[in-house]
């Protein structure tokens, strides 16, 4: 109410050409001099509301200055001013009106006014409408940031106020977009409120929520019958919208019901009442049931000694004769059912770019999964070797990353040189696990796996020992910080779209390597029939060495991928082995798009788990798990199976 | 008329012969029963062995003769753990709970009984409530039977499942290792009733018997497991020696001719696989109690894989090689890894054997896997065919 009088008021004074006084400021800031000298949250409300209200143009230059602590006294007389160091180092006062120089002060006849952050704050939210037509856009933006943040009803005039002359059209959405969802909040004729919350349907940004949200709240009412005049959400059951308990508790606190005595407090008062070896009768000894302590606290209670027990029955009377119901603290019900239904609407909405940010999580999951496989798939496919070491050459590529990080100080500059440097060490290390082990166990699938296993432990061991135990951090250049958010529900981090696209790359290029190049053709002709091909010139023992080079080269390459976003250890690798593992054989061997597709389905499946059960990651990946061995009883040979003699078996 | 099988099979009799003169010998040396040379620790640990070998018999049963490398029978080892677990710590727990509700001005109820055992077993993961899994803590029987049933159940059901849709070689050793994984993710939830990652602890203690000393409890365990680890042993011996045992060494050398001679080789592969997923649960059960405690980190599928190390190394396809490889592997691992080996030093590096026993060990298996395939086993294989020539 007052400020709708200080409104009138300011108004008023607008319309009255400016009276020449000594100075309106001065005058006005003078009457209210105790307060400014020592503000508090509690006093300056009035006094700010008064400032702005004269509108009279200093007022926010003089209340800039006081927040920003600019604001001094002279002791001689208290009259406010600015000041300005002069070239000769005394000091100018400066009018807080006019701007105007008033004469020299000398330091000691002076005092700064430096108010508590809360007067601040409450100053600066004063402030607010000064700024959001302040010609400089940036500090219009600044306002309206502070306002979202903390808005107050007494805004939504100014706000509206200030929309009309807005020129950014940036500024201008976000004006009107608060001006609606300040109009929901403190909007004084329900026609326009209801008219802001409908404006909102379809509307996935958080804030809309939030505007709309409180005038849903309820709270949980018990009456003997329901007055008309409540605007009721919806009547409770006892039991089945409401557990009996708490309507009951209910019914105790508006002492419409005698309160129940809890278990332990009737057992405190058996073992006040004990008296020569037994309560009410009955020995102590026998008081091993409940069924002979409510025996012996009914005696008790019979004698008049302590409260009656409320039965059972008494309690479902009591919930019969009462009506429970959740009552809108927003009285006006067109108000909430236009809320209701626009955000069902909006949930809806939300709903659907849920599940869009969904897919988008599930193609990064895939294509993580995807770069830490595809090598694994093409050893597997191309020499039926399990290579159990494959997670150790994802570690490899995350620590050579790592160690180039510490030579090359610049981020990007550092991971252009790392993604192919890890590929070369990969590359020989996989080179040179096919020489030395791999070879010699040609045809003996069983203990190539725990042969490769003994060196994963030994490279495991080796990291740790060189690098110790603790998590490495790889850094990805600031380009690749941040995210691109595309509304309130779906934002995708630019990590995860480079590792998409990185995923994409060593598609495209596997694809043409495969297909399109002479040792393409070499390593297809070895995977369908290796006798075949030495008898044709090729040279398998060569394309052995060069394919586990280059499967665990892209291992290399994937451990920096992931290095980018989880911590580098030593057990780097040995975390998606098996999720790798499942990927080549939920997609089937020895083909890349059946590598995509297990990724894919392995992806986003684990995501869409994740999602109906967001608290539980481990329980997700169980299931997960659980899933895959199903799935491989309908197709042992995965997604995509070789068909006829590539098949072999 | 065939001969008895301690005949037929030499080394059957001179190994049980062996495990009867050790288990005497350590029982005579123990601190709880005779001389004190041997400590209360150093029976555990032996005793704790005895039960690993007995698991590396059980794994040489399904991978040494029935080629299936399997990655997930320390799972079914833990299980069994969990199992016997549960009984121990429920029993354990309610001695004590009793023992501080015995002070009370009033006797305890049922509910309150059950109510304080909820929270002190469950309060570390948030809990109060017993879950329903908990239904026969409170019976030895029971819990003795879910030993054997649980672990059981679980092979027979995921063998039948793997084994009939022919998932064979290393996709069965994946599709292991992921069931594995699967399970051991399970019980690290806090939410899984079995304490998550805390998992059973306390298990040292006997239930009604905390007045005997840990240095008898200890023999008496190792006891068992020498027992167990013998009966094992011959179960293993005789299944291998028959008919049956020639039919699961063929099915391992080549599946498909098996097959065609019209033998269900899938019921064969089930039967060893549920049947050496229960001897892995026999050996857990009676592992843990000597280990005082079992949780998810045990079944992680490295533990397996270490299992079927220890067999490789030891020898495939030769019982006693399994045992070998198991006691000597776990053995040395724990005397490595325990910083009692004496540090090299190299001038400018110290090589402490804390830190590269792992190198040792994984690089020393890749040397075996390549030069030596039949392991310690094959070795003794050539000493003896040597005195026999």
């Amino acid at each position: 109410m007052l400020r709708t009088v200080y409104l009138i008021l300011a108004l008023s004074l607008l319309l009255v050409p400016a009276r020449a006084q000594d100075s309106d400021l001065n005058a006005l800031i003078e009457t209210h001099r105790s307060d400014i000298e020592k503000p508090s949250r509690r006093t300056i409300g009035p006094v700010l509301d008064e400032l702005v209200a004269s509108g009279l143009p200093g007022v926010a230059v003089f209340l800039e200055h006081w927040r920003e602590k600019k604001l001094w006294q002279r002791k001689s007389d208290g009259r406010f001013f600015f000041i300005e160091e002069r070239d000769d180092g005394s000091i100018g006062l400066v009018d807080v009106d006019s701007g105007a120089e008033m004469g020299a002060a000398a330091k000691d006849g002076i005092t700064n006014l430096k108010p508590n952050s809360g007067v601040r704050s409450m100053i600066a939210s004063a402030l607010v409408q000064f700024q959001l037509s302040d010609p400089d856009p940036q500090r219009r933006a600044q306002a309206l940031t502070a306002l979202e943040r903390d808005p107050d009803a007494s805004h939504l005039g100014v706000l509206r106020a200030a929309i009309d002359n807005e020129t950014d059209p940036g500024l201008r959405a976000r004006k009107e977009r608060l001006q609606r969802s300040l109009t929901i909040q403190f909007g004084s004729d329900p026609a326009t409120r209801v008219a802001a919350i409908e404006s909102f349907a379809g509307d996935a940004g958080v804030d809309a929520r939030a505007a709309i949200n409180p005038l849903l709240a309820t709270r949980v009412e018990v009456f003997d019958v329901i007055p008309d005049d409540l605007n009721i959400a919806r009547v409770l059951e006892p039991g089945d919208d409401i557990a009996a308990e708490a309507a009951y508790q209910l019914l105790v606190e508006a002492g419409k019901a005698r309160p129940i005595v809890a278990l332990d407090a009737r057992k405190q008062a058996l073992i006040a009442n004990l008296d020569d070896g037994a309560v009410g009768g009955v020995p102590v000894a026998e008081l091993d049931t409940q069924a002979a302590r409510d025996r012996a606290y009914q005696a008790l209670a019979g004698a008049g000694a302590v409260p009656p027990l409320v039965t059972e029955a008494e309690q479902r009377a009591a919930l019969e004769g009462h009506v429970f119901a959740e009552v809108y603290l927003e009285p006006d019900a067109t108000l909430t059912a236009a809320a209701r239904a626009t955000l069902s609407d909006i949930s809806s909405t939300v709903g659907f770019y849920r599940f869009i940010d969904l897919v988008l999580d599930g193609l990064s999951l895939a294509s993580i999964y995807f770069l830490a496989a595809i090598g694994l798939a093409i050893t597997f496919g191309v020499m039926g070797v399990i290579n159990m070491a494959h997670g150790e050459f994802i570690m490899i590529g995350a620590y050579t990353g790592y160690v180039v990080q510490q030579v090359i100080p610049d981020y990007t500059t550092s991971i252009l040189v790392a993604l192919p440097l890890a590929f070369a060490v990969a590359f020989m290390a996989g080179v040179a696990l096919e020489r030395l082990v791999i070879r010699h166990l040609a045809h003996r699938p069983l203990e190539t796996l725990l042969a490769t296993f003994g060196i994963s432990i030994a490279l495991q061991q080796i990291a740790k020992n060189i690098f110790g135990t603790q998590a490495r951090p790889l850094t990805a250049p600031s380009w690749l910080d941040g995210a691109w958010v595309i509304n309130d529900v779906v934002s995708i981090s630019h990590i995860r779209i480079a590792i998409f696209v990185l995923a994409l790359i060593f598609l495209g290029l596997l694809l043409f390597i495969l297909n399109r190049t002479r040792l393409g053709l070499e390593v297809r002709a070895v995977t369908q029939n290796p006798r075949m091909a030495s008898s044709m010139g090729i040279n398998p023992d060569r394309i052995n060495m060069l394919t586990f080079g280059l499967g665990s080269g892209i291992a290399g390459i994937a451990g920096v991928a992931i290095g980018l976003f989880a911590k580098v250890t030593s057990e780097l690798g040995s975390g998606y082995i098996v999720q790798s593992f499942m990927t080549v054989v939920v997609g089937g061997v020895g083909n890349i798009w059946g590598t995509l597709a297990g990724a894919g389905m392995i992806g986003s499946l684990q995501k869409l788990i994740e999602f109906f059960n967001p608290s539980n990651t481990l329980a997700a990946q169980t299931y997960m798990i659980i899933f895959i061995i199903i799935f491989i009883q309908f197709r042992p040979k995965g997604i995509i199976a070789l068909k006829g003699r590539a098949a072999g078996d | 008329m065939r001969k008895p099988l301690l005949l037929r099979e030499p080394s059957v009799m001179i190994f049980i012969s062996l495990l009867a003169a050790f288990t005497l010998i350590v029982t005579v040396l123990s601190e709880g029963f005779g001389l004190g040379l041997v400590s209360t620790s150093m029976i555990k640990i032996l005793g704790k062995t005895l039960c690993l070998c007995l698991i590396a018999i059980a794994m040489d049963l399904v991978w040494g003769y029935c080629g299936i490398l399997s990655l997930g029978h320390f799972a079914f080892f833990g299980l069994g753990g969990y199992m016997i677990g549960m009984w121990l710590m429920y029993e354990r727990t309610k001695d004590i709970v009793l023992g501080s509700l015995a002070g009370g001005a009033l006797p305890a109820t049922p509910q309150e009984i059950e109510d304080a055992i909820g929270t002190q077993i469950f309060g570390v993961v948030g809990g109060s409530e017993i879950p329903a899994i908990w239904y026969f803590a409170d019976s030895l029987a029971a819990q003795l039977a879910l030993v054997v049933l649980v672990p059981g159940l679980l092979a027979l059901v995921f063998g039948w499942l793997a084994f009939r849709s022919r998932v064979t070689g290393v996709y069965l050793s994946i599709l292991t290792q992921a069931m594995t994984l699967a399970l051991s993710l399970y019980l690290f939830q806090n939410d899984s009733g079995l304490r998550g990652n805390n998992g059973l602890s306390g298990l040292q203690n006997l239930p009604g018997l905390t007045d005997v000393p840990q240095s008898i409890v200890s023999v008496w365990f190792f006891l068992a497991s020498a027992l167990a680890l013998g009966a094992g042993y011959l179960i293993a011996a005789y299944v291998v020696s028959g008919k049956f045992g020639n039919v699961i060494r063929a099915i391992r050398d080549d599946e498909a001719r098996i097959r065609f001679m019209g033998y269900p080789v899938e019921a064969y592969k089930l039967v060893v696989f549920t049947l050496t997923a229960v001897i892995a649960a026999i050996a857990g059960a009676l592992y843990y109690p000597q280990a005082g405690i079992v949780n998810p980190a045990e079944i992680a599928p490295i533990a397996s894989i270490y299992l079927a190390v220890w067999v490789a190394i030891g020898g495939r396809g030769r019982l006693y090689g399994a045992v070998i490889g198991a006691a000597l592997v776990s053995l040395l691992s724990s005397w490595f890894t325990g910083g009692q080996a004496p540090s090299i030093p190299l001038g400018i590096y110290t090589i402490d054997w804390v830190d590269w026993w792992q190198v040792l060990l994984g690089l020393g298996f890749v040397l075996v896997t390549l030069y030596a395939p039949n392991g310690i086993g094959g070795l003794v294989d050539r000493l003896v065919r040597k005195d026999a020539s």
